[in-house]
C-alpha cells in the first residue's frame, strides 16, 4: 500500500507541470488539519517560522519561476535567497506594505496577481497570511533544515525515563496527550527482533531459553539477546540485503539480453562488512574509491563492485559510449540517493528546480565516477597468493618446455610419419599446430602436438601436465567480479546540454555542491577517495542523517524523514529533528559503526513496545508518526522463503558463495529476449536463504518479485509492501510452497499441531485456533500455517 | 460490486460472541472512521455485510487497493487493448507509401535528412545510407481511402474502422529502451507502465482476474522482459500479470497436486479464519487486504481456465480470427483472449508478438519474413476490432496497433534485405474507445523519413490514451523523489484532440 492516500491526494491541488512534491502533503495536512493534531490555527500568536512555515507556500508556487534553476527564472528574481528578495526590493523586512511580493499576492488586478493565473496555481488565504506576517515580522530566512550542520541534540526530561532515544519519542508524544504502549509480548519481541536483526524466525529452543531467562531478568535477557543476534553471522546477510537494494544487485547484466554475470563475491563482501561491522566511513571508502587506496587489497577492490551493478546493454547496433554514460548517469543518482539523500539526478538535464545544485555542480559530481575502466578481475580464497602462484605456474611450464625441448626428434618423426589422410583426421587445434613452423610454435602449440602424439601416455609427461594444469586452474578457474579500476589519463568530463552526450558544452573538473561543506583534497586533482572522504566528513550534514534515518526505517517501517530517498526541500521534514541529529552524532561519535547504532535503537522502550493499534492512537495519529505504538509489518520477499524454510527444518545455513538455483515455475526465465538457463541446484544448495537465489533484471524469480523483491534497475531505498492475490497464489500453490509444507506435515507428525504453529508464528495457539486447524488432515495444517499473514509478518 | 453469491461458508465463526463484538468495534472503528484507501469490497465484505457477525448491511468498507475509482472526468473508454509489435515494424511495407522512395531506390539519402541524426550500427557495415523502395504492392482501401500494402488485406477491409497514426516519433532508437518508453514514457527504469498507470488510475472492474494482463506469442519474449510490464514505483498491485500460454495461464494457479478442491477450499477458510482473528486481536487493516486477496485467488482458480477455455467459441468466432486449434498458443488466440479479457471487466491487455526486428539477416527479412509475420497479425487483428464492434465492446475499448518505433526509408543488405530502427516517423493505429474511424493523421516527407505535418510523440499518445479513459495525463501522478512523476514526463504532451470523435 502506498502511505500516501488518494483521499489526501485528491487534496492537492495539480500545479505547474509535474513539479509538486510530497512537501505539499505536509503543508495540506498542516494547514487543513487532517491529522487532526496542533495545527497553526491553534497558535495565531506564534512566531512564523520559515521552515516550517514559508518554505512550503514558496516551493510550491513560486521557486519554479523564481527559484534555483537559473535558466527557467522569471524577472531575474529569485525569492530563495534572502539578500536577493531585498535587493530587488520585492521584500522589504518589517514592511509588508512596501513589498512588492504581498502587494501582487493581494492584488484584485488578475494582470499583476502571483501566482499567475496560467500556473493554475492559488494561494489560500491563509497562505498569503502567513506570507505577510513573516515579512512583516523580518523576513527571516532559515537555511533547510537537512542543509544545517548536525548538532549535538539534548533530549527532553522525562520522569523515569533514561533511554534517550524514548525521551526524544515520549516527550514528543505528550504533546498530544499520547502515552506509548506497553512492551510487546516476549515472544512478539524475541521474534521481532530475531527478523529484524537476522531475518530468521528464533527456534522453539531459542523461544524457550528467551522465555525462561526473561523470567529470571527481562532486561538482561533482552541484551543478552540482541548481543547475540548482533553477532550472528546471518546479521550480515540480513542486512547486506538492505545495503544491497541500495546497491541495486543484481546477477544479470540488463537491458535486452540480460546475460548473467559473476559479481556475488561483492555482495559476500558486503555480507562480511556487515558481519565485522566495518566503519561506515570505510565501508563508503571501500565500495566507492578501493581501487585507489595505496596497494588496494583484492577485498577493496572487489568493494567497488558497488558501482558495478549498474546494467550493460549488450544488445546489437549500440553506442557503447551512449550506455556507458548512462551508467555514470546512474551512479551519481545512485551516490545523491544512497548518501546524501538528495535528488541530483535532476540537474543532468537542468539546474535543481527546488534545491540550489546546478547543473554544472551535476557535472562536476559526475566528473568524479567518470574516470575508470570496467574490468572484471580474479577472485581467490583467503591466503592464495596469486602471484606466487604466477611464479609456479611458469615454472610449471618451463619444466614442460623443457621436456618437449628434449623430445624434439621424437616428435618430428612422428610428425614426418604422419600422411596427408591422417593430417586430415586430426582435431583442428593439433592440425594448425602442426602446420606452424617448428621453431615457431608456441607453449600451448607445443603441448596441443605431446598430447595428440603416441608419446602423450609417458608418466612423466602426464605427471608434468597434472601439475601445469592444477597450478593453472588455481590461477584461473576462480570465481571473477566486477569492479572498477581508475584510468591513467583522465576522461574529459563537460556538462552535456539537456543531459545528452551528444551536446558537450563546458569542461568541469570534479568538485561537490557548494552548498554542502567543501570538499577537502590532499593531491590537487580530486578523485574517488576524496569524494567518498567528504560524504562521511564530520562536517557533511547529510549522510549521517541519511543512513541513520534509513536504519530506522527497517525498525520501524518508516523513517524519521519519510521521504527517505530525497532530504531537500521537496522532501518532507523529519517527524522528531533532534532525535535524528541525536542518532545521528552518536552515529559518527561512536565510529560510524552500525552494530552501536542498532543498539541504541533496540535497547529503547519505542522499539520493544506493543505494535496492536490502540483506540487513542489511531484518533490523534492515524498513521502512528509519533510511535505511539511498533508498526506490524509484513515480511521482506527474501525473509518469506527464509521463514517457511525454517519452520519446516529445510534451511540450509550456508553463507555465502555463488548465487543458487532453487525451483521456479517452468517458462518463466523465457520471458524476456533470451532463454537463460536455470538448472536446479541440488543438495542444500536448493534451500539455501532467499538472499541467494540468483537474480536475472529481465526475469526476476517470481516469488522474490511478487513480494517487491527490488528488481536491480535503480537503487531501492525502501521496499514496497504490497498485499495481493498473486501472492496468496504463490504460498498455496508454487511447488516451492507445497515443497515446504510437506516437510512441515512431517514435523507436525512428530512434533504436534501447537510445535508447528509455533515454529510459524513463535507462539502457541489459543484453543480457538486450534479448534480451526484440528479438523484438518496435516498437509493442509501446514499449508495453513505457511500461509498465514502473521507467519509472514513481523508484529 | 456485490460477490455475496460466492460467498465462502464462515460457520466456524458462528456463536462466538465474544468475537463478534470484538470484531464489530474493530471493523467499525478501522473501516468507518479512518479508511483511507479505496473502500471495495470482495468476500470479507460481504462476510461482514451478511448479517452473520452483526454488522450493518452496508458495511462494505474493506480495504481493496485496486477498487473502482472514478474517473478525473467523463470517460469514453474502459478498457484498452494494445497490440505490441515487439521489434519496430516497418510503416514503410505497411502503412506509409512511399512511392517517390521507390523511385529514388539505391540512391543515397540526401544529407539534409539525416545530418546530426544518430541510428542503431552507426559505425558498422550494418549501417548504410542507400535509400530502400518498398517492394510491396499499396492500395487505398474502405471510403477513407487508407492506403495500406498487399500484407494486410484484412485490415483493408476494417479500413473505415482505424485512426491510423502516421506521424508518430519517439526518443530512443535501441530495443529495450525503447520499449521501455513506449510502455512507461522514460527510458529510466523504475518507471510504471501504461497499464500500471491505468490501473493505479482508474482501479479495476474486475474482482476474480487481474486488472492489468500481458499476453505473449512469437518466438520469444520482448527485449526488456518483465519490466515492460512492471508498476515501477507503485506496489506491485498494479503491475501486469503475465497469462501464460503453456501450463497455468497465471502462475501458481492451479491447486497443488494431489490436493482436491475441497481440501484447497477448506484450506483457504482456515487461513481466512485464522487470520481474521489476528485481525480482531491486532486491529491491522493489513490483514483485512490480505483476507481479501486470498478471496480473489481462490475466484481466479476458477476465472482464469474458465477465461483460457476458448474451445466454446462459435466455429463461425474461431473462424474470423483464424484460429484452426483453440488450444494452441498464437497472436489470433491472444486476440481472442484480449475479447474474452475485455468482456470480464479486465482495464489493460498488452499483446506481445515477436519479432519485427527486419534488418534483412537470414531470419528477419523484408522479403519473406515479414509477409509471414504480416499474415500473422493481419486477419486477428482485423477479427478483434470486428468482434469488439458486434458484441458492442469497441465502444469502450481502445485498441493499438503499434512496435517500439519504425524502421529507416534506408535499407540493410546483409543476408538479405532489411532496414534499421527508425524513430523520426513511424505509424500506429487505434480503433473504437472514441478515436475517430476512417482517418489516416499525420504526414510523412516524401522519403518517409520525417513528419512533415501533425506529430504524435509517444507523451502524446500515452496522454490521448488516458484522455479517453477519463483521466488527465498532468493530474495522474505520484510523487517520487520530489517530483511528482506522470506518464507523459516533464516536457509538453498534447492530447491530440483531432483523432477524437
Amino acid at each position: 500500500m502506498m502511505n500516501t492516500t488518494p483521499t489526501t491526494q485528491k487534496r492537492l491541488r495539480y500545479l505547474h507541470r509535474t513539479w509538486r512534491g510530497v512537501q505539499t502533503l505536509l503543508a495540506v495536512v498542516l494547514l487543513l488539519g487532517v491529522t487532526g493534531r496542533a495545527m497553526a490555527d491553534d497558535r495565531p500568536q506564534r512566531k512564523i517560522e520559515y521552515n516550517r512555515d514559508v518554505r512550503p507556500i514558496l516551493s510550491e508556487n513560486c521557486l519554479a519561476c523564481h527559484g534555483p534553476d537559473a535558466k527557467h527564472r522569471k524577472a531575474e528574481l529569485r525569492l530563495d535567497v534572502r539578500d536577493e528578495a531585498i535587493k530587488k526590493q520585492v521584500v522589504v523586512p518589517g514592511d509588508p506594505q512596501a513589498s512588492e511580493l504581498i502587494e501582487r499576492i493581494l492584488t484584485e488586478d488578475a494582470t499583476l496577481r502571483m501566482p499567475p493565473a496560467s500556473s493554475k496555481k492559488l494561494l489560500s488565504m491563509r497562505q498569503k497570511d502567513i506570507l505577510r506576517q513573516w515579512v512583516a515580522e523580518g523576513a527571516e530566512y532559515q537555511k533547510h533544515w537537512a542543509f544545517e550542520p548536525i548538532q549535538k541534540a539534548a533530549p527532553p526530561d522525562i520522569a523515569n525515563v533514561s533511554n534517550l532515544v524514548d525521551r526524544f519519542i515520549q516527550g514528543r508524544l505528550a504533546e498530544d496527550g499520547l502515552t506509548p504502549s506497553p512492551l510487546a509480548a516476549r515472544e512478539t519481541l524475541l521474534r521481532r527482533v530475531s527478523l529484524d536483526l537476522i531475518g530468521l524466525p528464533p527456534t522453539i529452543q531459542e523461544i524457550e531459553e528467551f522465555l525462561k531467562a526473561s523470567e529470571r531478568d527481562a532486561d538482561a535477557a533482552y541484551a543478552e539477546l540482541v548481543d547475540r543476534l548482533l553477532a550472528s553471522p546471518h546479521y550480515g546477510e540480513r542486512w547486506g540485503r538492505w545495503w544491497l537494494d541500495q546497491a541495486r544487485y543484481a546477477d544479470s547484466n540488463g537491458y535486452s539480453i540480460d546475460a548473467p554475470r559473476q559479481i556475488w563475491a561483492y555482495r559476500d563482501w558486503v555480507i562480511n562488512a556487515f558481519n565485522t561491522d566495518l566503519p561506515f566511513d570505510e565501508f563508503t571508502l571501500h565500495q566507492l574509491a578501493g581501487d585507489l587506496l595505496p596497494n588496494a587489497t583484492q577485498s577493496q577492490r572487489v568493494a567497488t563492485g558497488f558501482h558495478r551493478n549498474t546494467q550493460i546493454n549488450q544488445e546489437g547496433g549500440i553506442d557503447p559510449e551512449q550506455f556507458r554514460i548512462d551508467s555514470v548517469f546512474d551512479r551519481v543518482a545512485t551516490t545523491g540517493t544512497v548518501w546524501l539523500g538528495l535528488t541530483i539526478g535532476c540537474c543532468q538535464c537542468h539546474d535543481h528546480k527546488f534545491d540550489p545544485i546546478t547543473q554544472k555542480e551535476y557535472y562536476q559530481f559526475f566528473s568524479f565516477l567518470n574516470n575508470q575502466d570496467e574490468p572484471s578481475i580474479s577472485v581467490y580464497a583467503p591466503g592464495v597468493d596469486p602471484a606466487a602462484l604466477g611464479m609456479r605456474l611458469n615454472a610449471a611450464e618451463r619444466d614442460l618446455t623443457t621436456y618437449f625441448k628434449d623430445r624434439t626428434e621424437a616428435i618430428a618423426t612422428w610428425e614426418k610419419s604422419l600422411t596427408d589422410e591422417d593430417k586430415k583426421k586430426l582435431p583442428g587445434p593439433v592440425k594448425a599446430a602442426i602446420d606452424t613452423a617448428a621453431d615457431k610454435r608456441n607453449f600451448a602449440q607445443l603441448r596441443t602436438i605431446y598430447a595428440a602424439s603416441p608419446h602423450a601416455g609417458e608418466p612423466e609427461f602426464r605427471r608434468l601436465t597434472a601439475a601445469y594444469t592444477d597450478i593453472h586452474l588455481q590461477l584461473y578457474g576462480v570465481p571473477t567480479t566486477l569492479v572498477l579500476q581508475e584510468r591513467g589519463q583522465r576522461r574529459k568530463t563537460t556538462i552535456f546540454i539537456k543531459g545528452d552526450f551528444t551536446r558537450p558544452a563546458d569542461e568541469v573538473n570534479s568538485g561537490t555542491p557548494a552548498l554542502l561543506p567543501a570538499l577537502e583534497n590532499s593531491t590537487g586533482q580530486a578523485n574517488r577517495i576524496d569524494l567518498a572522504r567528504w560524504l562521511t566528513s564530520r562536517q557533511n550534514p547529510l549522510t549521517a542523517r541519511v543512513i541513520v534515518n534509513r536504519v530506522w526505517q527497517q525498525f520501524f517501517g518508516r523513517g524519521i524523514v519519510e521521504t527517505e530517498n530525497d532530504f531537500g526541500a521537496q522532501g518532507m521534514p523529519p517527524s522528531h529533528p533532534a532525535l535524528l541529529d541525536h542518532l545521528a552524532w552518536e552515529f559518527m561519535e561512536r565510529g560510524w559503526r552500525f552494530k552501536e547504532l542498532h543498539q541504541l535503537i533496540l535497547h529503547s522502550h519505542t522499539y520493544r513496545q506493543s505494535s496492536l493499534e490502540r483506540e487513542d492512537v489511531r484518533a490523534k495519529d492515524p498513521r502512528n508518526e509519533l510511535l505511539g505504538r511498533q508498526r506490524r509489518l509484513r515480511l521482506e520477499a527474501e525473509i518469506v522463503r527464509d521463514v517457511a524454510l525454517t519452520a519446516s527444518g529445510l534451511l540450509s545455513h550456508k553463507l555465502g558463495g555463488p548465487p543458487v538455483f532453487p525451483p521456479i515455475p517452468e517458462g518463466v526465465t523465457t520471458q524476456g529476449q533470451g532463454r537463460q538457463s536455470w538448472n536446479v541446484s541440488t543438495g542444500e544448495d536448493r534451500y539455501r536463504r532467499g538472499c541467494y537465489t540468483f537474480l536475472y533484471r529481465a526475469t526476476p524469480p517470481p516469488a522474490l518479485s511478487v513480494f517487491d523483491g527490488p528488481d536491480g534497475y535503480s537503487t531501492c531505498t525502501r521496499r514496497i509492501r504490497s498485499n495481493t492475490p498473486l501472492q496468496a497464489l504463490t504460498l498455496l500453490n508454487d511447488a516451492t510452497s507445497v515443497e515446504f509444507a510437506r516437510a512441515l506435515e512431517k514435523v507436525i507428525q512428530t512434533e504436534g499441531l501447537a510445535a508447528c504453529f509455533r515454529r510459524c508464528t513463535s507462539r502457541l495457539p489459543t484453543p480457538e485456533e486450534l479448534a480451526v486447524l484440528q479438523p484438518l488432515d496435516p498437509l493442509s495444517v501446514a499449508r495453513v500455517l505457511l500461509n498465514l499473514d502473521e507467519t509472514i509478518s513481523r508484529e | 460490486m456485490n460477490l455475496s453469491n460466492n460467498l465462502p461458508d464462515c460457520s466456524p465463526l458462528n456463536g462466538r460472541e465474544s468475537e463478534r463484538h470484538a470484531l464489530r468495534s474493530i471493523t467499525r472503528r478501522h473501516f468507518f472512521d479512518n479508511c483511507a484507501m479505496g473502500i471495495g469490497s470482495l468476500g470479507l465484505a460481504s462476510l461482514l455485510s451478511d448479517g452473520k457477525l452483526g454488522l450493518a448491511a452496508d458495511s462494505t468498507a474493506i480495504r481493496n487497493p485496486v477498487a473502482p475509482k472514478p474517473p478525473h472526468f467523463p470517460a469514453r473508454a474502459k478498457s484498452v487493448i494494445f497490440l505490441f509489435m515487439a521489434g519496430g515494424p516497418t510503416q514503410l511495407e505497411l502503412f506509409d507509401y512511399k512511392p517517390k522512395l521507390k523511385e529514388l531506390n539505391g540512391q543515397a539519402i540526401p544529407d539534409s535528412y539525416t545530418a546530426g541524426k544518430r541510428f542503431a550500427f552507426m559505425g558498422t557495415n550494418d549501417h548504410n545510407n542507400k535509400l530502400l523502395g518498398s517492394r510491396r504492392e499499396f492500395t487505398q482501401h474502405g471510403k477513407s481511402g487508407a492506403w495500406m500494402s498487399d500484407l494486410l488485406p484484412h485490415l483493408g477491409g476494417i479500413a473505415d474502422d482505424l485512426c491510423i497514426v502516421k506521424s508518430c516519433k519517439t526518443d530512443l532508437f535501441n530495443h529495450a529502451p525503447a520499449k521501455l518508453f513506449m510502455n512507461t514514457g522514460s527510458g529510466q527504469f523504475g518507471r510504471p507502465s501504461v497499464g500500471s498507470w491505468v490501473t493505479y488510475g482508474l482501479g479495476s472492474e474486475s474482482s476474480n482476474l487481474p486488472s492489468f494482463v500481458v499476453l505473449q506469442s512469437g518466438p520469444r519474449g520482448p527485449r526488456g522482459g518483465a519490466v515492460l510490464w512492471g508498476s515501477g514505483m507503485l506496489p506491485t498491485t498494479y503491475q501486469g500479470v503475465s497469462l501464460r500460454n503453456t501450463g497455468d495461464p497465471i502462475l501458481n494457479l492451479s491447486n497443488p497436486d494431489k490436493v482436491n478442491p475441497d481440501q484447497q477450499r477448506r484450506v483457504i477458510d482456515a487461513v481466512r479464519d485464522l487470520n481474521l482473528k489476528r485481525l480482531v486481536a491486532t486491529g491491522d487493516d493489513e490483514i483485512a487486504t490480505r483476507i481479501n486477496s486470498y478471496e480473489m485467488a481462490y475466484q481466479m482458480q476458477t476465472s482464469a481456465p474458465e477465461l483460457m477455455d476458448t474451445g466454446k467459441e462459435t466455429a463461425e468466432t474461431l473462424k474470423l480470427y483464424g484460429i484452426s486449434n483453440p488450444n494452441e498458443a498464437s497472436f489470433a488466440r491472444n486476440c481472442l483472449l484480449a475479447r474474452r479479457l475485455v468482456e470480464r471487466g479486465v482495464r489493460f491487455i498488452q499483446l506481445y508478438h515477436t519479432n519485427w526486428d527486419h534488418h534483412g539477416g537470414s531470419t528477419e527479412n523484408l522479403e519473406t519474413h515479414l509477409p509471414a509475420i504480416s499474415k500473422e497479425i493481419d486477419q486477428p487483428s482485423a477479427a478483434l476490432v470486428r468482434d469488439l464492434q458486434r458484441t458492442g465492446l469497441l465502444d469502450h475499448t481502445i485498441v493499438v496497433w503499434g512496435g517500439e518505433f519504425g524502421r529507416t526509408p534506408m535499407g540493410e543488405v546483409r543476408d538479405s534485405t532489411g532496414r534499421n530502427h527508425h524513430i523520426d516517423a513511424f505509424t500506429m493505429w487505434l480503433a473504437g474507445g472514441g478515436f475517430k474511424p476512417g482517418i489516416s493523421y499525420g504526414e510523412t516527407d516524401e522519403l518517409g523519413f520525417g513528419v512533415t505535418q501533425n506529430p504524435v510523440h509517444v507523451h502524446d499518445l500515452h496522454a490521448t490514451l488516458l484522455h479517453q479513459l477519463g483521466l488527465d495525463h498532468e493530474r495522474l501522478t505520484v510523487p517520487f523523489q520530489g517530483l511528482d512523476v506522470r506518464l507523459t514526463g516533464v516536457e509538453q504532451a498534447r492530447v491530440v484532440r483531432e483523432i477524437l470523435a
